[in-house]
């Protein structure tokens, strides 16, 4: 895996690094006691991307700290927001049944200093767009990912710039769960880093109906030969052993009747 | 100085240093207590009850304060409350409105149509709250200008609170010429709304074929964007129509009036019939 990417590293002065993961690249640069991170996104850069210089078009962020220091330490995170993942292709789980699925959830990468792990700047390796998830007059703000909602992950691609997350999905109510989309609370997980991949501990959700919520349970079960020395980022938010949530009723219904 | 030495000797000292140390604790206690219930009440429910709250204990202590110190002076209230009820009688009818306002702002306060910081339009007056207060409510334009708005036509006028739910939608209208593909522009327009980077994906953006035109087909493009991001957003996507129209080649057409001769199918014929008298008047101009 881009080992060259994650860890700490020092800066020199007056030299500039860069680094690309997933769409993102990234210039880091040691001046006048100053740290300088620039990036841009590979859709929007045109032309060749230079390693030593960013394009014009990408500004430089600068970063004075009391602690003057060009050691920086680069770790991958989840998203800042929740995210609502929709499966590629619907998929129906039948009443008292338990699945295991993988998602793949595209991570962000957090620039901190090594000496004191105070956080510079937090950027996201794919631009995802964002959605609503709840009513018009409630609810949270959401990233918008797609999922193969993948049963085996033998014949997945690796992929540096996403985490991938194992969820049991368990129908324990008496009608079929359509499982096409459902809000997914990762702020709640770690990240460890596993034979060149990024993996998370393992989500729960059981399905309870339509009008309940579901019972969401962070289980910390790590994926079969991953040990917990291997994790590489703590949870955003301090770890519950569950909580009821709604996860798959998203209750927007009424766009397409009042249209005006 | 004998006529401060016999005001202090016949005893009227005592009840002076009294009222002195009663004011000089309470009031500094009373701000303390106003701040308190500010923040407290701020941090819990809202900056709104926070006011509220500071305001209420702050005057309710200046009122025990001065019953206090009224008592402290042997000023008996039994008179003062006899002639209040005349006096009330009196400024009852001289502060109609006032009262008015009062009794408004209670309602304000119960209803909550909006809390302060949040955006409202009153009339043609759009700001953000600073201040729900007993008689009227505060605002800040955004062109920073103060506006105060009387309690009582609060409650008779309709008031938009333009910030109260988290997320909000923009119609934006869109008038294509008759010979463009909708279809095309369909794609083209839920193009757009996926790359700009204020657009919501869920509620999705809708387009609805809103009328035949007298020059266009005119169509509602509606995207939702969070509440803080719309003036983004309308800003935004319209340039960004603006730009993928022109790239693509879809006409946005102008006000035009086509004219027939009696048949739609039949163009109207131009004859010129007095062409040698134009020519003269030309002449006779460039003379």
């Amino acid at each position: 895996m881009g080992n060259e990417i994650w860890g700490d590293r020092s800066l020199q002065d007056g030299k500039t690094q860069h680094f690309s993961v997933g769409d993102l690249h990234v210039w880091l640069r040691f001046r006048d006691e100053e740290i300088w991170i620039a990036h841009g996104y590979k859709g929007e850069l045109k032309g060749n991307i230079k390693e030593d210089q960013p394009p014009k078009k990408v500004e430089w962020v600068r970063w004075a700290n009391k602690t003057i220091s060009a050691d920086l330490r680069i770790q991958p995170v989840f998203p800042d927001l929740p995210l609502v993942v929709n499966s590629e292709y619907s998929l129906m789980v039948s009443p008292d049944t338990q699945i295991q699925i993988y998602t793949r959830i595209p991570i962000w990468i957090r620039v901190s200093l090594a000496k004191n792990n105070y956080k510079l700047t937090e950027l996201p390796t794919i631009k995802l767009s964002r959605t609503w998830f709840g009513t018009p007059t409630e609810g949270e703000l959401c990233y918008y990912a797609t999922t193969k909602a993948r049963r085996d992950l033998s014949r997945a691609d690796k992929k540096q710039h996403v985490v991938t997350c194992p969820i049991l999905v368990n129908n324990k109510s008496p009608e079929e769960l359509n499982f096409e989309h459902f809000c997914f609370r990762v702020e709640r997980l770690s990240i460890y880093e596993y034979n060149d991949e990024f993996w998370a501990d393992e989500t729960r959700i059981v399905y309870h109906g339509e009008d309940l919520n579901s019972d969401v349970i962070m289980t910390g079960k790590l994926p079969e030969g991953i040990q917990k020395k291997q994790m590489v980022a703590i949870p955003r938010k301090e770890i519950k052993k569950s909580l009821a949530t709604r996860t798959f009723k998203r209750l927007f219904e009424d766009t397409q009747i009042f249209g005006r | 100085m004998s006529t401060i030495n016999t005001y202090i000797a016949d005893g009227n000292f005592q009840p002076i240093l009294k009222v002195a140390l009663i004011i000089i604790i309470t009031v500094p206690v009373l701000l303390l207590l106003r701040g308190w219930a500010r923040r407290f009440f701020t941090k819990k429910y809202a900056p709104h009850y926070g006011m509220l709250a500071g305001k209420l204990i702050f005057y309710s202590g200046l009122t025990i304060l001065v019953v206090t110190v009224m008592g402290q002076l042997g000023i008996s209230l039994a008179p003062l409350l006899g002639a209040a009820g005349i006096v009330g009688i009196a400024l009852g009818f001289a502060s109609q409105t006032s009262v008015s306002n009062i009794i408004s702002g209670l309602f304000l306060i119960a209803e909550q149509p909006f809390k302060v910081d949040d955006i409202i339009t009153i009339n043609n007056t759009t700001g953000v709250v600073l201040s729900i207060d007993v008689l009227s409510v505060k605002l800040r334009t955004f062109d920073n200008q103060f506006v105060r708005i009387p309690n009582e036509m609060i409650i008779k006028t309709e008031v938009t609170n333009v910030t109260r739910f988290p997320i909000r939608r923009f119609n934006a209208k869109i008038s294509v010429a008759y010979k463009e593909d909708i279809g095309r522009v369909r794609e083209l327009l839920m193009e757009v709304a996926e790359k700009n980077e204020y657009s919501l994906s869920e509620p999705e953006p809708l387009i609805i074929f809103d009328a035949f035109g007298s020059s266009s087909i005119d169509l509602l493009f509606l995207i939702w964007a969070p509440v803080k991001e719309y003036v983004l957003l309308k800003n935004s996507i319209q340039e960004e129509i603006k730009a993928k129209f022109d790239e693509e080649g879809i006409e946005i057409p102008f006000p035009h009036v086509s004219l027939y001769a009696g048949s739609a199918s039949k163009p109207l014929s131009v004859e010129m019939v007095q062409r040698q008298t134009g020519e003269k008047q030309k002449d006779s101009v460039q003379n």
